[in-house]
C-alpha cells in the first residue's frame, strides 16, 4: 500500500488510463555525455558540443516515458510524434517535461493514448512542446492480445496512421 | 549554433538524403538496455511477434531533425516543427534512407517558413515513417 508521497503504479490499460491524467518527469541536467551518446546512436556528427547546444530532439524520450511515472507499462508502440521547437536545449540546462493525457481511443481493436507535453528549463521557459500517440499493449491476462501481436503474425500490421 | 542561412531553397528541391545503419548497439545506446524491452531484449521482442529488436520510432525523428538542421541550421532548433507517423517497424540491422522534398515556402512575420515533406525508407524501399517538418529562413 502506497503512503503519502509514494507513487502507486497501476497497470496501464485503456480502462485504467484517465483522460486528464497529468505526468511530470524528473529533472535532467543536460551533460556532454548525453549529447555524445545521442550523436553516436543516431549517427549525427554535427558539432553540437562545440556549440554548447543540444540536438533538438535530445529530450524526446523524457516526454515519451512520462506514462511510466504513474503506470506499469507492459509494452507499447509509438504511432505519432509532433514537436514544436521553441527554444534550443543547451548544454548545462536542467530540463523537465510535463504531460497530460488528452485522448484515448480504440481503433481497429487496438488501444491508443494521446499525450500533450511541454519540456521546460528550470526557469519554466518552454523549450519544446507537442503531442504524441502511443499504442497500449496490455498484459495478456489483462486483455486479449490484438490479433496482429500473436506469435507468427505480421507485425507490420501493428503500424498505421492514427 | 553556427549561423547558417539558406536563401536559395526552392519548392520541389530534394534534400541530400541521409543513410543510417541501425545497429543493435546504436539502439541500445539510444533506448537503454532493459529486460522485457522490445528494443533491447530479443527474446521479448520475439514473444511480442517481432522478428528481432525494434528501433524506437523516435530515432527516426532524430534523423529528420538532422536533415532539417543540415538545411536550416538554427532556423530549425528555434521555431522548427515536426510531425511524424511511424508506419512500419524498423529492426536492428536495417539500413534507412531519410528523404526530404521542399513543398512550400510561407511568409511568417518577415521570415520564411520552409515546409518539407519527409519520409524514411528501409533497405527494401518500404516507408517506415512519414510526415513533414518546417523551419525558418531568416
Amino acid at each position: 500500500m502506497a503512503g503519502p508521497g509514494i507513487t502507486e503504479f497501476k497497470k496501464l490499460t485503456l480502462e485504467t488510463l484517465q483522460v486528464g491524467d497529468e505526468f511530470v518527469s524528473d529533472d535532467h541536467l543536460v551533460i556532454p555525455e548525453d549529447i555524445e551518446a545521442h550523436g553516436f546512436a543516431v549517427e549525427d556528427d554535427h558539432p553540437w558540443l562545440a556549440e554548447g547546444v543540444a540536438p533538438p530532439t535530445l529530450m524526446a524520450n523524457q516526454a515519451l516515458h512520462l506514462r511510466h511515472s504513474k503506470y506499469l507499462v507492459h509494452a507499447g508502440l509509438h504511432a505519432r510524434m509532433e514537436f514544436n521547437f521553441v527554444e534550443p536545449i543547451k548544454l548545462g540546462m536542467r530540463v523537465r517535461t510535463r504531460g497530460r493525457v488528452i485522448d484515448k481511443y480504440e481503433r481497429r481493436g487496438k488501444p491508443y493514448m494521446v499525450t500533450e507535453y511541454v519540456t521546460e528549463d528550470d526557469a519554466g521557459r518552454v523549450l519544446v512542446r507537442g503531442q504524441f500517440t502511443q499504442m497500449i499493449i496490455p498484459e495478456p491476462e489483462a486483455r486479449p492480445w490484438p490479433r496482429a501481436l500473436r506469435p507468427g503474425s505480421r507485425s507490420g500490421r501493428l503500424f498505421h496512421r492514427s | 549554433m553556427a549561423t547558417r542561412v539558406e536563401t536559395g531553397i526552392a519548392v520541389g528541391q530534394a534534400l541530400p538524403p541521409l543513410v543510417k545503419d541501425v545497429s543493435q548497439r546504436r539502439i541500445d545506446v539510444y533506448s537503454g538496455v532493459k529486460p522485457r524491452s522490445i528494443h533491447s531484449d530479443e527474446a521479448w521482442a520475439r514473444q511480442k511477434g517481432f522478428r528481432t529488436c525494434l528501433a524506437q520510432g523516435m530515432m527516426s525523428t532524430a534523423y529528420v531533425s538532422q536533415l532539417m538542421v543540415n538545411l536550416l541550421g538554427p532556423g530549425f532548433a528555434r521555431g522548427g516543427t515536426m510531425s511524424m507517423a511511424f508506419i512500419k517497424p524498423v529492426y536492428a540491422g536495417d539500413r534507412l534512407t531519410v528523404h526530404g522534398v521542399v513543398k512550400d515556402r510561407q511568409n511568417e512575420n518577415g521570415a520564411t517558413r520552409v515546409v518539407v515533406e519527409v519520409w524514411v525508407e528501409n533497405q527494401h524501399g518500404e516507408k517506415t515513417a512519414v510526415g513533414h517538418a518546417t523551419g525558418l529562413v531568416s
